[in-house]
């Protein structure tokens, strides 16, 4: 495994930022699970803990999905980036970028009157639910994904194939670009404001990303097993096609108890009930396309591009669609039947998928011709049972507050300080176990290709 | 299906929906102001005192957000006003239990964010959130209440107060108080409850004075 064009070599710093980040989310992740158990646990509140873990999470998965897009490209199109200097500047300003608007929020949780608004404008959080990033960050973010975009575009323009593959991963990427803008303006109403709010989050996760990784799941496919071009084209498009028919109106579902008009109840009812089926066909194509494989040199990659598929599904899918008719929803709406739908959504349409992408290219970049993948199965094991356990112990402390508090009418505080307090201490648990996979990762991120070659390159299939 | 086409279907696919679901937004947006109050300068300060503290990253609102502390979505009809403006300022000066820290929030600002609060609970919501089964049932397994048992659902006492499990944390559970407190103690209490306790939080309750009499009574069969 080689690169055919150096300028391939950009993906490594992205991935490398990403996976930093990855730490640091999961880290704040257990502080955050702890502060459920005492909730004045550290020196810093929860609402910034949490502020910290979810913008880590978006911003490692969106810096290792840029990453994964430089690799892609060039490759796609046959030839260098467009410019090397300018990706690598792109790169430098998007650290400095977060790392300022990460030292915002430590500063305003120590000293929330920091963020006393100027001119009408909060300086260092936004005060708004995954979109913290107060409006400066916003301009720097949008002119690195523009530059981004642009660097990706003129260097498909060098060549012009456009293949199936990197359109649609543009296409995403562009939707994803567009889609930032409803959230950079202010509005009187909470209700227009959390309308708005949710194009940016609804159609970023359930419409630009899962084309994303759409994509990324065929080019993947290609890599480890060979799939022919043609046919995972053909399919990637019926997939990503079917995510937006479903998933555009599926946004319906968070217009049911928002102020919005009724009509949204039967719109988002019956779209989005149908969201977890091309989630679906994506599962069926990764088995159906890796059934047949055999010699696949890369399995820790192979591994981790199934796992992506069925934890997308069922994660994404299956534990969102449990919730979605309004005649359920009115009952689990804002509980931790959300949290939990949350987590192991994240888990399995994008960790897993940029994890997949770093397994399948890194090799690449640092010339490896055979790992010892033991590290990346350990990891993986570590890290997706403890999220299936997390995610159980949380859909369980939903089931207790959605029937105590919801349907007896007892206490929000009472339900979650008494009847939930074993989830509370379960979930930290488990959290740790999920921190033990991560830095098993961590570990073989660094060290994957710097290490002396296994002496056999692959253990003999015992079966 | 050629390449091709699958390739068309997914585009023009994608358009058709958006373009549907931009007819909706268009149609939602001329309809959202007529669903909600109007917006004053002080619900608007108030969004601002909302954002300014972050409050969503602990809380929901209108069942979006933290999922860390209670939503706050009908805030000012379960708690008293006067209870919230003591409590945003300084909320263990309200109720010693509460876990919420002291943010630092000012007399004008806590005004504006009830303000705002108030507004979000009159939000046409399509009955979001729900009533809860067992509170909207009323009398218990076909039991008849009693006058003060009535008394205690109308004023809303449940909505701070805790008995047999049922009812809110924020003030003393009630569920053995009529062991702690004689009849003329709680009529002297519900008509001003900081001359009894000091720095109460609980307002004064509003009611005449027959009506106090039997929600007294109700209280001391509780032991």
């Amino acid at each position: 495994m080689s690169i055919k064009y150096q300028s391939q070599k950009i993906a490594e710093y992205f991935y490398t930022f990403a996976v930093v980040l990855f730490l640091v989310q999961v880290v704040v992740g257990i502080i955050a699970a702890l502060q459920f158990i005492w909730p004045s646990f550290f020196i810093l509140n929860f609402n910034t803990i949490r502020t910290l873990h979810i913008n880590a999470l978006v911003v490692w998965l969106l810096t290792g999905l840029m990453g994964a897009t430089y690799y892609v490209v060039p490759e796609e199109s046959e030839t260098e980036l467009w410019s090397l200097p300018l990706a690598k500047l792109q790169f430098w300003a998007t650290v400095v970028a977060i790392t300022a608007v990460v030292l915002g929020y430590i500063w305003m949780g120590l000293n929330p009157q920091a963020n006393s608004p100027i001119m009408g404008i909060t300086p260092l959080n936004e005060g708004r639910e995954y979109i913290e990033a107060p409006r400066w960050a916003d301009v720097l973010i949008v002119i690195s994904v523009l530059l981004f975009l642009f660097i990706n575009f003129m260097t498909m323009l060098k060549t012009k194939k456009w293949t199936g593959i990197q359109g649609t991963l543009i296409g995403g990427l562009t939707v994803l670009a567009l889609m930032y803008l409803p959230g950079m303006f202010y509005t009187k109403s909470m209700v227009k404001d959390q309308f708005w709010w949710w194009w940016v989050v609804h159609l970023w996760v359930e419409g630009a990303w899962e084309v994303i990784a759409g994509a990324l799941l065929a080019f993947m496919l290609m890599k480890v097993v060979g799939a022919r071009r043609e046919v995972v084209e053909k399919w990637m498009y019926i997939e990503v096609g079917f995510v937006m028919f479903t998933g555009i109106l599926g946004t319906g579902h968070h217009y049911y108890w928002i102020g919005t008009p009724g009509y949204w109840l039967w719109v988002g009812g019956i779209f989005s009930s149908l969201e977890p089926l091309p989630l679906l066909f994506m599962v069926w194509d990764a088995f159906r396309t890796t059934r047949e494989a055999r010699n696949v040199e890369n399995r820790a990659g192979l591994y981790y591009t199934v796992a992506h598929a069925i934890f997308n599904f069922v994660g994404a899918g299956l534990w969102g669609v449990i919730h979605t008719l309004p005649q359920i929803n009115k009952w689990t709406h804002g509980t931790q039947i959300t949290t939990a739908h949350g987590h192991l959504a994240f888990y399995g349409a994008y960790v897993l998928l940029v994890l997949a992408m770093i397994y399948i290219t890194l090799p690449a970049i640092r010339g490896v011709k055979a790992f010892n993948a033991s590290r990346a199965f350990q990891s993986f094991w570590w890290m997706t049972i403890s999220m299936v356990f997390i995610v159980l112990t949380i859909t369980g402390a939903g089931m207790v507050q959605v029937y105590m508090e919801r349907l007896m009418g007892l206490d929000y505080v009472a339900v979650k300080a008494n009847y939930n307090m074993w989830f509370w201490i379960l979930r930290a648990i488990f959290g740790v176990g999920f921190l033990i996979g991560v830095g098993i990762f961590v570990i073989d991120f660094f060290r994957l290709g710097k290490e002396p070659a296994p002496a056999v390159t692959a253990a003999p299939e015992r079966l | 299906m050629s390449n091709k086409a699958a390739r068309n279907l997914f585009i023009l696919g994608s358009l058709f929906f958006f373009a549907i679901f931009l007819g909706l937004t268009y149609d939602t947006m001329g309809k959202l102001d007529k669903r909600a109050p109007e917006i004053t300068e002080q619900v608007n300060a108030g969004k601002m005192v909302w954002h300014k503290y972050d409050c969503i990253g602990c809380h929901t609102i209108l069942g979006n957000g933290s999922y860390f502390a209670p939503d706050l979505t009908k805030a000012t009809e379960r708690k008293p006003k006067g209870y919230l403006k003591r409590f945003l300022m300084d909320p263990k000066s309200a109720n010693p239990n509460a876990s919420m820290p002291k943010l630092g929030i000012r007399d004008e600002e806590a005004d504006d964010l009830i303000a705002f609060l108030d507004w979000n609970s009159k939000v046409d919501t399509n009955g979001w959130p729900p009533k809860p089964i067992l509170a909207a049932a009323g009398g218990v397994a076909g039991k008849e209440l009693t006058e003060g048992q009535k008394l205690y659902q109308s004023l809303g006492c449940a909505a701070c107060h805790l008995i047999d499990g049922i009812g809110g944390t924020t003030g003393p559970e009630l569920t053995t108080v009529g062991a702690r407190r004689d009849r003329a103690w709680l009529i002297g209490h519900f008509k001003n409850p900081e001359e009894y306790v000091k720095n109460s939080a609980m307002p004064k309750v509003e009611a005449p004075e027959a009506d106090i009499e039997k929600l007294a009574d109700y209280m001391i069969t509780l032991k």
